[in-house]
């Protein structure tokens, strides 16, 4: 399988809940070439669960400067710990 | 919506027990209006009927609608506390309570309102503890509380002393109490009802959400820790202290206008703190909430110390300015937000944006109105003829918030009757 090709959201300095509208737009434009890698200051429980209920491979994880990396697959056999930035 | 990490799929409410309070909020705020029409600048002096009667409109028939609103939305998320059964609880809440409140207006304007007092106690004062208390076990029972949810749970506290006190009062107009400390704890009734629980809530809200919506730094932790408990200590104590020493409320009242004066001034400079200054409605809601809750607070010191009767008056009326503000700032967070986010977690690719639920020039047509609303309000004070300037502009001001409920509602149910439910992994609609 080649490099899938990543789609950044930073959303760290965004005000709520624009950080949720666009990752949900970044969803819905995902293929199986492509993952979502979000970046924001919280675990955002209402796109993981909207994703999971989709059926996305999803991977979130906070960094030591509690930052929340947030990467979001269409491909579930996609090992997404390769492709974290931490 | 507002917990540290955003509402779970599992807890959010059903949409309809939200709008169904910020409708029955909006109706009553059209009532408020007409009642200002009808009792004119009668309404300013707080011993007449008419300031009693359009008191309790807007505390009980608009602000505890859109708390009430808030709390089914946030106490899930904010909280973590899941409400089982919302539907069946809105049910038991909402029908005694505009019954009630309808009774208790009709009751204050009655030569012997014996009757409908005592009706009007027991729809709202069953309705309201009732549900207050299955509230506050489930806040009770958490095991880690955040500056929010500990704020919240004394929040609900003074409310459930609010309508004990209530209680009361009206048995006492009914007759059936003696009465004996009557005044004293008719200043507590309302002390309770607008720092403890209107002015509470919202600072133990506004913890998680300033920081939330508008990415600030957030709340000192002695702040949010201890404001909350500082504020309901003084109440307590000063209730209690004034069945001895009947002026204490003459200590207590400037120290609970410092402390809420101080969080004013701190939630302003936060806000001028966010990362992304961008300015909508909401913003400009939030800071004249707060300008007019340090107002609020400067007047009634300078009316304690012996200023002119209107600075009392203003007083009110800034109060009243900053618990609407905040509520119409929150407003337009909650609807488009929840819409959104209901018609999303079904799976409706052609789910509205948020801007389109309610567009920001529509609130920000609305800020204008609100803020000709109370200045029509404040120049009313000198001018009586601005009076009916402000009833209509009330009106206008609420009929507006009842409208965005309703096309809100229709969007949703349009969009779940027509609209086409989007499978992600499949890429397609469905």
């Amino acid at each position: 399988m080649g490099e899938l090709r990543k789609i950044v959201l930073d959303a760290r300095e965004l005000e709520h809940p624009k950080p949720l509208e666009l990752a949900m737009q970044a969803l819905r434009a995902l293929d199986r070439e492509s993952y979502l890698y979000m970046i924001h200051r919280k675990n955002p429980i209402p796109l993981l669960d909207l994703a999971k209920e989709q059926g996305f491979t999803l991977l979130s994880q906070e960094d030591s400067d509690a930052v929340w990396h947030i990467l979001i697959s269409k491909d579930p056999s996609v090992e997404l710990h390769e492709y974290l930035d931490v | 919506m507002f917990s540290q990490n955003g509402l779970s799929l599992d807890q959010a409410p059903p949409i309809s027990v939200v709008f169904r309070f910020f409708l029955s909020g909006a109706l009553f705020g059209m009532v408020a209006g007409g009642l200002v029409l009808w009792y004119g600048v009668d309404i300013f002096d707080a011993t007449s009927v008419g300031a009693v009667t359009l008191t309790h409109t807007l505390t009980l028939g608009v602000m505890l609608s859109f708390m009430f609103a808030a709390l089914f939305q946030m106490l899930p998320v904010i909280a973590g506390v899941t409400l089982t059964t919302p539907v069946q609880k809105a049910n038991w809440v909402q029908y005694p309570l505009v019954t009630g409140v309808l009774a208790l207006l009709i009751a204050f304007n009655q030569s012997d309102g014996t009757l409908l007092f005592g009706i009007a106690s027991l729809l709202l004062g069953g309705s309201i503890l009732s549900i207050g208390v299955v509230m506050l076990s489930r806040l009770l029972r958490l095991q880690h509380h955040s500056a929010s949810s500990r704020g919240m749970l004394m929040a609900l506290g003074a409310l459930m002393v609010v309508v004990l006190l209530a209680l009361y009062l009206t048995a006492t107009l009914t007759g059936l109490g003696s009465g004996s400390h009557y005044l004293l704890l008719k200043e507590a009734h309302y002390s309770f009802g607008l720092f403890g629980w209107v002015a509470l809530l919202i600072i133990s809200i506004s913890f998680q959400v300033i920081e939330m919506f508008y990415v600030t730094p957030s709340y000192p932790s002695l702040v949010s820790r201890y404001l909350p408990m500082a504020l309901v200590g003084i109440l307590g104590l000063s209730t209690l202290l004034s069945l001895v020493v009947p002026w204490i409320w003459q200590v207590s009242n400037p120290l609970l206008a410092l402390l809420l004066g101080g969080y004013a001034l701190l939630t302003l400079k936060r806000l001028t703190e966010r990362k992304r200054p961008l300015t909508d409605a909401t913003v400009w809601f939030w800071r004249i909430g707060l300008g007019s809750l340090l107002l609020s607070m400067l007047t009634r010191l300078a009316f304690g110390w012996g200023a002119d009767p209107i600075v009392g008056q203003m007083s009110y009326l800034f109060f009243t300015s900053f618990a609407l503000s905040i509520v119409f700032a929150m407003f337009y967070k909650i609807v488009p937000f929840l819409t959104w986010f209901h018609l999303n977690s079904q799976g409706y690719f052609t789910a509205p944006m948020m801007h389109e639920v309610i567009h920001p020039k529509t609130a920000k047509q609305h800020l204008v109105i609100y803020l000709a609303t109370m200045g029509s309000f404040l120049l009313a004070l000198w001018i009586d003829g601005f009076i009916m300037v402000a009833g209509l502009l009330t009106i206008l001001l609420f009929g507006w918030i009842g409208y965005q409920v309703i096309h809100a509602w229709q969007l949703y149910k349009k969009t779940q009757a027509t609209g086409e439910k989007f499978d992600m992994q499949m890429g397609a609609t469905v």
